[in-house]
């Protein structure tokens, strides 16, 4: 039996069709009821912020990086406006020439002509950069001109631009930045935080064609300035001792020079000079050699100058005195190792002070030899040898003390007159500072404040002061250390007229950095002293490192330390007491 | 005209009537006939008031609203530009005000005042000595600068 089908009549076919176009369109409006709830329920806020977006413009405010200021408040590194100048290349290669030619005329030689119309000819492209980091000033000069002579395709971009005023001045100590305006070395490094703000931002309606609509909605996020720092450098000495210095330097021959001077009664850097420098500003010279910040950096030999230490801790223990009566061999044989004096001589009487005057190696070696390998390295560690000054400066170095427990017997005898130890100057800064200030240890600083927008200021926490040897232990060595700018000591140069200086000389053999041996005829050269030595205020360390063979702490670097402290007391007014210095029996 | 048109208390005995015909006669016994307390019924009250300036008044308001927007748009589209011009006149001076901060920064600096010092023949002296105004005594040992010492 089969069923057959009866079509369908016209309503079935029109009701069956309508039923289609139903559901159709039911589905239609299914899916644009989901899309609708995908963007005003799932995505709202995607989209919102498009549709912002779309119709705003937003600009960055710089906010400009703090100053770094000296003791005075004089500007050693502020930010000022500059503009970098790009150009579209489409549009002034017919123009090359002469757009090049009102460029270089305003921006100055440092601009290279044929590379500039090299860059405004490049072909295939709408984009080159033509010179970056051009002060404003200058750069609204340049641009000025090209515009009125009729040639369009320069533009130009807003930065911010570091500017040190000094040049070189204390280049060193203030580091630098980089191209992203970041600071990478010396106060610019270590105070990135501080010195940095906060940028703002400005947004604005905008038309399609990108054009700001005059009376539609802006807001305005105001930028944070940076904080400035303050240091503890005194400008205008600062200049002298850089000059003083790249003078003797280039006099001596030296690889590098080094000149430091601490106020001992704050431990406040008021000057740190070195040579060869670079110019943050012009960008000149920033080799690895000279952007390297030696005073915290370098490590080397300090030789002489280091009796002092051993001298101080020999006094402490109430074991010498300026007149302890000292036999000085002709010479010395220790672990096989032959040890001399610079001067050929036989067995010598010497006073405590006589050893410090003549800078007798083996003197100091017999003094040494009345404390152990322990106490010798304890109290070398209260000095402050083998860690960090604390300073403050990025990159310090500690130093290198080989501990007490591992000395030979040619260990005690060479560190006792400073060889065998690695020191950086402002670890010698600090410790000679401390015999000074009454044998109390500072720790050296070279920022003193941190001022906000407001003008609020706010000190650095520059450490505790530590008692390492007494009183009458700093006041022995002192005596000694006077001896040496006497004019029968090693450094009558550095004497000061009308001025009791205290001071030592330091020759020291060069290590080679390769070989770990000493190289003959090499040497790093010193001299580091303080005055008044009867009420000290300043203590001055000249470094300078492989002079001419020759060259002597007390011939070289006793000159440099006479004008430098010589200005330093000038400047700060310090007058000499007018105590006469004790005369002290060099020889028994 | 006259004939056919009743009068005005012809139409209102007439809508008495048919009111007192669909309330059954009863406002014969108990109520009170509106016409012996000299109640009448009325015609609404025809507004004779003129449109014309009602709409004088409208046209004016919103001319006076139309031209003070322009004229309120305008003034401050043109504040507007003078803010950009102004604007623009305070970058230029705050570039120039730095470009003259720098150079009394540059002139300012110890390494070009020794270079002017310099120029005039000036030498420093590197003996210090201090001159006590309380009793003008000399503290120090002053010695002549030496000439080239700069």
């Amino acid at each position: 039996m089969s069923r057959t089908k009866r079509p369908m009549s016209r309503a079935q076919v029109s009701r069956r069709r309508l039923r289609m176009c139903v559901f159709f369109v039911v589905l239609l409006f299914t899916v644009f009821g989901a899309r609708l709830f995908q963007i005003q329920g799932v995505d709202a806020s995607a989209y919102a912020a498009m549709a912002v977006e779309a119709g705003t413009a937003s600009t960055t405010v710089p906010a400009p990086r703090g100053a770094i200021l000296d003791r005075n408040g004089e500007d050693l590194a502020s930010s000022v406006d500059a503009l970098t100048l790009t150009a579209d290349p489409s549009m002034t290669a017919d123009n090359a020439p002469q757009i090049a030619r009102l460029l270089r005329e305003h921006l100055g030689k440092s601009t290279d002509y044929f590379d500039l119309i090299d860059e405004l000819r490049t072909p295939d492209s709408r984009f080159v950069y033509l010179a970056k980091d051009v002060p404003a000033w200058t750069a609204q000069k340049a641009l000025t001109a090209v515009s009125e002579a009729g040639y369009p395709g320069v533009f130009s971009e807003k930065q911010t631009v570091r500017s040190y005023p000094g040049g070189s001045l204390a280049a060193n100590l203030l580091g630098y930045t980089n191209g992203a305006g970041v600071g990478v070395s010396g106060v610019e490094g270590q105070y990135e935080k501080v010195l940095t703000g906060t940028d703002g931002a400005k947004t604005f309606e905008v038309s399609q064609s990108g054009e700001r609509i005059p009376m539609g909605d802006s807001t305005v996020t105001e930028m944070v300035p940076g904080q400035d720092v303050v240091t503890t450098i005194d400008r205008d000495l600062q200049y002298y001792a850089d000059k003083r210095l790249a003078e003797a330097v280039k006099a001596s021959s030296s690889d590098w020079g080094l000149a430091m001077t601490m106020d001992v009664k704050t431990c406040q850097i008021v000057q740190m000079s070195q040579a060869p420098t670079f110019d943050p500003d012009a960008r000149t010279g920033m080799n690895d050699a000279n952007t390297v910040s030696r005073a915290v950096q370098n490590v080397y030999e300090p030789g002489s100058v280091l009796k002092t230490i051993t001298m101080a801790a020999l006094a402490d223990q109430g074991k010498i005195a300026a007149d302890t009566p000292i036999v000085v061999p002709s010479k010395m044989v220790i672990d096989g190792f032959p040890i001399g004096d610079y001067w050929e001589h036989g067995t010598l009487h010497l006073t405590a002070a006589g050893v410090i005057a003549k800078s007798s190696n083996l003197g100091t070696i017999v003094a040494a030899n009345q404390m152990s390998d322990a106490t010798m390295y304890n109290y070398f560690t209260k000095f402050g040898f083998g860690q960090k000054s604390g300073v403050g400066l990025p990159g310090e170095s500690a130093g290198l003390l080989k501990p007490g427990a591992e000395w030979t017997k040619a260990n005690h005898a060479t560190i006792a007159f400073g060889q065998g130890i690695s020191v950086t100057g402002m670890q010698m800064m600090r410790a000679v500072g401390a015999i000074a200030n009454g044998g109390s240890m500072c720790q050296p600083s070279v920022v003193s404040d941190v001022v906000d927008t407001d003008g609020n200021k706010k000190a650095v926490d520059n450490g505790e002061t530590t008692q390492v040897v007494s009183k009458e232990a700093s006041r022995v060595v002192t005596r000694m250390m006077e001896a040496v700018t006497a004019p029968d000591g090693t450094a009558p140069a550095a004497a000061i007229e009308g001025y009791r200086v205290a001071g030592k000389t330091g020759t020291a053999w060069r290590v080679d950095p390769d070989t770990g041996r000493y190289i003959r005829g090499q040497n790093t050269v010193s001299f580091m002293g303080f005055a008044p030595a009867d009420n000290p205020r300043f203590l001055t360390y000249i470094v300078l490192d492989k002079p001419y063979s020759n060259a002597g702490g007390g011939s070289t670097a006793g000159p440099v330390f006479h004008d430098i402290m010589s200005m330093a007391l000038e400047r700060f007014g310090v007058a000499p007491t007018g105590a006469k210095s004790p005369k002290v029996k060099q020889t028994w | 005209m006259s004939a056919s048109a009743p009068s005005r208390s012809d139409r209102t005995s007439a809508a008495f009537a048919a009111l007192q015909h669909r309330a059954g006669g009863s406002l014969r016994e108990g109520v009170m006939d509106v016409r012996d307390v000299g109640l009448r019924l009325v015609n609404p009250v025809r507004s004779r008031a003129r449109r014309a300036p009602f709409v004088v008044v409208v046209l004016l308001v919103l001319s006076v609203g139309l031209v003070g927007l322009i004229v309120g748009s305008t003034v401050l589209q043109s504040q507007s530009f003078q803010q950009a011009k102004l604007d623009k006149e305070i970058a230029t001076l705050h570039t120039q005000q730095q470009s003259l901060s720098r150079e009394v920064d540059r002139l300012h600096s110890p390494g070009s005042i020794a270079d002017s010092a310099g120029a005039l023949g000036m030498v420093r002296n590197t003996n210090p000595a201090f001159l006590r105004l309380s009793d003008g005594k000399v503290l120090g040992k002053p010695k002549p600068a030496e000439a080239g010492n700069r």
